[in-house]
């Protein structure tokens, strides 16, 4: 029998230009950090991320960033609901809204929280007065962390609460439940799978963030230094082999997270069936 | 879907729906609202001209054009890179299409600073290959090509993530009796898969001009920041804050804000208008 080869012209210029292009910008790239990071072997791997400042730089960003993403989860909930349920005046400005943290270089919004937060700024004389500073503390990266990773949860969760069937609402209704328990029991455990993807995608870019934390933060070591900040340095300290290992370490524990959030996806999918 | 629809039993009670919009309206105001607001009233302080003036200053024009020149040549290849990735996958099957998917998706993943990273550690004068460049006269690291290669990176998915679903869901058959018509591979390209892919190839396309225009992170590790030469805006931006010149670092601010605006207004009028032609994730 003869192999039907595909009518389609192209696979081979295609899938050449696909491989060359990704290696050249990301794959190579990505191997050579490995390369730099395990060049002294694994023992000098383990010690420079472990180091005490780079391991308090790497607790403080995922500690953040773990904060400001179960904060964007009850926030982006609350605005996927109210912008595909509830109708009102200004409800598609505040939905494009939403992707305004996505759109806004983050150098700009560092900036402008800075100059926000900042003792002498609008909101920042407003908490001095209650005797909190803002900026140039953790508060003030964690704000960062959340303008950031606000649209995520929003924009995934959004398309589900447009899938829910009425009938699902009303059939529990029917059943005597009440407004409230529908809601906990039958449409949070809908939005969950979703929900937890963008919280996952939202600690992924929070991790990460740098432009947007920087002016804020104040950085200073063991207290304010992010972890994508302690790269920089160590590249200006030409210390490429440490630089090399704090990336690692960020690749590391962020894949180990979006692991944990995948399993418990596939477990509360099988909670709830397949919808 | 009109407010009399709502009824009791698939809503909230009035009071809670207007304390939850109350709520989200009030949440985007303090968290998105006010730093928007913060960017154009600094750059303002002092007036107009003086915001104006302060971005024709030669070292701020020297750091738009360059942030054009990155644009120019970056988003187009992201764009090739696109399409050339959208074709083999969706109409091809091949093993390894599913890690090629996944490889495509690495840099959403990746801090911009460990993207510019990997671009150091590879190009840099310290590799090897790096090393050779450079003694070739094509210095990459500190120079245009890294700043090109660093927004690459962080852009790499953005054309190929809006097209790949909506040309899944297209599938072949119109290409398919175009070839049987006798039309050539790249006529069938260019008169039936493009004209189907225009809106969201646009899409792509424009998410992938705002972020590679106002990407700081991975350029801040590869520009070297040299003034004039290897200053982006986002990084003229940085410089000018930390010496203490607000007005014009704001007026440098605000101008990628305007793009980040009118950024936004396109995107919501492609989702509009052509709702049906992107992809199913953007039908909202």
């Amino acid at each position: 029998m003869i192999v039907q080869r595909s009518p389609m012209p192209g696979f081979a210029l295609g899938l050449g230009v696909t491989l060359t292009m990704l290696s050249i910008v990301v794959l190579i790239p990505i191997v050579a950090l490995f390369v730099e990071g395990f060049s002294a072997g694994l023992p000098a791997l383990w010690g420079s991320a472990t180091s005490p400042r780079v391991a308090a730089s790497l607790w403080l960003s995922f500690r953040l960033s773990l904060i400001a993403a179960v904060i964007n989860l009850g926030l982006g909930l609350v605005l996927a609901w109210v912008l595909t349920r509830y109708r009102f005046p200004g409800r598609r400005i505040l939905d494009a809204a939403v992707d305004l943290p996505f759109a806004l270089p983050t150098a700009v919004a560092g900036i402008a929280l800075t100059a926000l937060y900042a003792p002498n700024g609008a909101f920042g004389s407003l908490f001095k007065e209650m005797g909190v500073k803002i900026a140039y503390t953790q508060w003030g990266i964690l704000i960062a962390l959340i303008f950031v990773g606000l649209p995520f949860v929003t924009r995934t969760v959004q398309p589900v609460v447009e899938e829910i069937e009425r009938e699902v609402e009303e059939a529990s209704a029917t059943l005597g439940a009440s407004r409230f328990y529908t809601i906990r029991r039958v449409i949070l455990p809908l939005l969950m799978p979703a929900a937890l993807t963008g919280f996952g995608l939202s600690l992924a870019r929070a991790v990460g963030e740098y432009g947007s934390v920087i002016f804020i933060a104040g950085n200073l070591p063991f207290k304010t230094e992010i972890a994508p900040l302690l790269i920089v340095i160590k590249l200006e300290e030409y210390d490429d082999p440490a630089a090399a290992a704090i990336g690692i370490a960020m690749l590391a524990i962020s894949f180990g997270l979006l692991l944990i959030i995948n399993l418990v996806q596939i477990i509360s999918r099988r909670r709830i069936g397949h919808v | 879907m009109s407010d009399t629809v709502i009824s009791h039993v698939t809503s909230e009670p009035r009071p809670v729906r207007a304390a939850l919009i109350g709520f989200a309206v009030l949440a985007m105001a303090l968290l998105v609202g006010a730093p928007l607001i913060t960017v154009f009233a600094e750059a303002l302080t002092d007036g107009l001209p003086v915001a104006l003036e302060s971005l024709s200053h030669p070292e701020a024009v020297d750091a738009i054009r360059l942030t054009l020149i990155v644009a120019a040549v970056s988003v187009p290849l992201n764009a090739i890179f696109g399409i050339a990735a959208a074709w083999t996958i969706t109409k091809f099957q091949f093993k390894g299409k599913a890690l090629l998917l996944t490889l495509i998706d690495i840099p959403f993943s990746v801090s911009p600073v460990v993207a510019g990273l990997c671009i150091v550690l590879t190009f840099g004068a310290n590799s090897a290959f790096g090393g050779w460049l450079v003694a070739n006269g094509f210095p990459v690291v500190f120079a245009l090509p890294g700043i090109i290669l660093a927004s690459m990176f962080v852009t790499f998915p953005f054309v190929a993530r809006e097209i790949i679903p909506v040309m899944i869901e297209q599938g072949r058959s119109e290409e398919e009796a175009a070839l049987t018509l006798g039309a050539s591979g790249w006529r069938v390209f260019f008169t039936v898969t493009l004209p189907n892919i225009r809106w969201a190839l646009l899409y792509g396309v424009l998410l992938c001009n705002a972020r590679a225009m106002g990407e700081f992170g991975a350029v801040a590790v590869v520009s070297g920041k040299i003034r004039g030469l290897t200053a982006t805006m986002p990084i003229s931006i940085e410089m000018l804050y930390n010496e203490y010149q607000s007005v014009a670092a704001f007026s440098m601010a605000a101008v990628l804000a305007l793009l980040a605006l009118v950024t936004l207004a396109l995107k919501t009028l492609l989702e509009w208008r052509y709702a049906s032609q992107l992809a199913a994730n953007r039908r909202h």
